[in-house]
């Protein structure tokens, strides 16, 4: 991989694969608490930009630019279909 | 990429830092200005007066103006003056399309104030750097979140972080603008997290809507409604039960005042719903900042002809609570002016943080760069002209906006748009000054113009008209920025003599040898 | 009176900020040539801790509990930056300007107590 595309690699994995993860953390978060919705919505939600820093700061720190890439399907799907579970079943229904 | 953990956050910091920096303190500054937007609002619009007249007096004199001009509107707006805006504002239909009047409190004679941009403009660039609404916002967003990774890795890199708390070593060339980017930034830390953050915060929902799309299916309406901030109905036009409405007189003003205030502390102004029927209604609005908590849209709504209470304030539950205090720690509407000034002060230094980072960069590199390949040399060139455009063209282009105020004909047709079209010839101009002539040159004439411009300020405003209280402090805080101005130009001279002088020793010790 | 409050506040962080300046070696070096002992830089760093509590009190007695620790934040990063900023230049002076913090909220506890 060359510098420059391994430098684009890292950009995407925190840009747009931050977005990503962090999407799918505040989303099973939100599922996650047991307070009222409108609660959950705004309790999980506020720490989205923390979440969202530490996924750019791993896309820079990872020991490699496809590296950089490893927490989004291996944390962000689970953590995704535990968010939305109940939306995919009513499509599967 | 092989490197350590602290090479590869060096390298994050270097490079988000100069890509966002250019537009950061860009959002810095106007955000910095747009801490007194109403006080340059003020200021652009000469004449408006500042009299001494009770909220009540104003609101009478307001209402007796709609009454004879506008008995038939559904709706009628008032903005009280208040100690940030001495106006009174009169308007009827809808916030964006009806008709807004200004009054003079005093007489309740109508004022034709000039068209302006004013400081609204610095706010709106602020979070839209003059974008489409929705794609500022999401820009300025992603700068900001970029902001928060730059801060966090620049802790990083930092190995000697309390050793060279107080650090800072002047006359050293790189290792001081090193020593003040790093004392800058420490040193307001706990500001430069919290404006980062809280400023996310006010977009939260729109940035990041996977709590809404997870637990309502992304219905923001839904959310909306069960958040208890769905849109107000207007009450109906009429009698109630379908009768016609009766003509009313509307209740004394006094004691309804008086309760909106103690609850809500200073009043900004009062909505009347169909007025001189018997379905009047009076919503009445505090000044934004009577606590840390952001209050846009909070009201307490009276009946109009009896005066009574019929929607009190309620507290927010807790969650949206903390989330309108995070929003309100951004737009720092509370405390009263002492805090304004602190807050602006702040913004200051963090803009001088910024500079300095992008400064760093360029003066690392300038002594490098002889003997690189003529392309890299380029892009360092691309970086100093971008350095000088964004901050001093940036200071140029502000400041004149205030100029383009006072020396632009009051009655010219479109007046704002020809305001704003003249900061960014100004900005556009220091851009191609900066890209014909030499750094340093360059730094010195943009300065110096900036400068020049703020120190003149008040004779622009005593010359004109409307001069006051409220607007010789702006002109004496432009005075004070020009003054700081003066000596970073010193600086920059007697930076010039010593390498003059070190050029001119060389050649001598050249010449013994 | 609010006034006072605020001022002695912002006064007390910059002159705590000088202590706990002081109570490093280098800046003792910068300011006074010399070093010191290591009780003097813990004496120092504990009074500039004092001093720092004591202005948060000022800015809660201006501000109230909501925004007073807004504003201490605030005002002692602006404290540590001017002092910064003024060590090279003018140690002397700015170690000796330390002394108006505790002149002025004393001054103004006192009109406090007796008002």
């Amino acid at each position: 991989m060359t510098p420059s595309l391994a430098v684009l690699s890292r950009c995407l994995a925190a840009l747009l694969g931050g977005y990503a993860l962090t999407y799918a953390v505040i989303a099973a978060l939100a599922r996650a608490l047991p307070t009222d919705p409108v609660d959950a919505v705004i309790i999980a939600s506020l720490p989205a930009f923390v979440v969202y820093t530490a996924a750019i700061l791993w896309a820079f720190a990872s020991r490699s630019a496809l590296r950089a890439w490893v927490p989004v399907p291996v944390l962000g799907l689970p953590l995704a279909l535990f968010a939305f579970w109940p939306q995919l079943l009513e499509r599967l229904a | 990429m092989k490197q350590t953990f602290t090479q590869a956050m060096a390298w994050l910091h270097t490079w988000a830092g100069l890509i966002i920096g250019w537009l950061l303190f860009a959002v810095f500054l106007t955000g910095t200005l747009a801490v007194f937007d109403a006080e340059i609002d003020h200021w652009m619009q000469p004449e408006i007066h500042s009299t001494p007249v009770s909220q009540l007096d104003a609101a009478q004199r307001a209402l007796s103006y709609l009454g004879d001009h506008h008995a038939d509107a559904k709706s009628w707006g008032i903005s009280l003056p208040t100690e940030r805006s001495p106006g009174l504002t009169v308007s009827t239909g809808d916030r964006r399309s009806g008709t807004r009047v200004e009054l003079d409190p005093a007489s309740g004679a109508v004022i034709q104030p000039r068209e302006t941009a004013g400081g609204s403009f610095f706010f709106r660039f602020h979070f839209t750097l003059n974008l489409p609404r929705t794609f500022g916002v999401w820009l300025v967003g992603g700068l900001a979140l970029v902001m928060l990774a730059t801060l966090v890795s620049g802790i990083i890199i930092h190995k000697k972080f309390f050793k060279e708390f107080f650090t800072f070593r002047p006359g050293k060339g790189q290792r001081s603008w090193l020593d003040f980017h790093n004392a800058s930034a420490v040193l307001m830390l706990p500001f430069h997290f919290m404006i980062a953050y809280t400023g996310l915060v006010i977009f939260l929902l729109m940035y990041m809507p996977a709590a809404v799309d997870s637990l309502f299916k992304g219905d923001t309406q839904a959310y909306a409604k069960a958040a208890g901030n769905a849109r107000q109905e207007t009450p109906r036009g009429d009698g109630g039960r379908g009768q016609p409405a009766l003509p009313a007189n509307l209740t004394d003003l006094a004691p309804v005042f008086a309760e909106a205030e103690q609850r809500m502390g200073p009043l900004a102004g009062l909505t009347v719903l169909n007025p001189g029927t018997s379905a009047m209604r009076l919503q009445v609005r505090p000044v934004l900042g009577n606590r840390i908590e952001l209050s846009k849209g909070l009201n307490m709504e009276f009946d109009g002809v009896s005066g009574k209470l019929l929607k009190d304030v309620t507290p927010s539950r807790a969650s949206l609570l903390t989330q309108k205090v995070m929003a309100g720690l951004h737009f720092a509407q509370f405390g009263g002016y002492p805090l304004r000034w602190l807050y602006f002060v702040c913004g200051l230094l963090s803009c001088a943080m910024i500079a300095s980072g992008l400064v760093l960069f360029c003066v690392k590199r300038r002594r490098k760069l002889a003997d690189k390949p003529v392309h890299v040399q380029r892009w360092h060139r691309v970086a100093e002209v971008l350095n000088i455009t964004s901050i001093a063209g940036l200071s140029i282009a502000c400041v004149g906006l205030l100029w383009a105020n006072r020396l632009l004909p009051v009655a010219l047709e479109q007046r704002a748009g020809h305001e704003t079209t003249l900061f960014f010839v100004l900005w556009t101009t220091s851009l191609v000054h900066a890209s014909l002539l030499p750094t340093l040159q360059a730094w010195r004439q943009q300065l110096a113009s900036a400068a020049v411009l703020c120190l003149l300020l008040p004779v622009l405003g005593l010359f004109g008209p409307g001069h006051d209280l409220q607007r010789l402090y702006l002109e004496l805080a432009a005075v004070g920025i020009g003054l700081l101005l003066l000596v970073a130009i010193r600086r920059i001279d007697r930076k010039v003599a010593q390498a003059g002088s070190a050029a001119v020793n060389a050649k001598v010790l050249g010449a013994k040898s | 009176m609010i006034a006072g409050w605020i001022a002695s506040g912002l006064l007390l962080a910059y002159g705590a900020m000088v202590a706990l300046c002081l109570g490093l070696d280098r800046h003792y070096r910068q300011v006074w040539g010399i070093a010191a002992t290591l009780g003097r830089y813990r004496l120092l760093r504990g009074v500039g801790w004092l001093g720092l509590s004591v202005s948060l009190l000022c800015m809660v007695a201006a501000w109230g509990w909501a925004m007073g620790p807004v504003a201490w934040i605030g005002a002692l990063s602006v404290a540590g930056l001017v002092l910064t900023l003024a060590l090279p230049w003018w140690p002397r002076m700015a170690v000796a300007s330390a002394i108006g913090g505790p002149l002025l909220s004393s001054a103004v506890a006192l009109a406090w107590v007796l008002g």
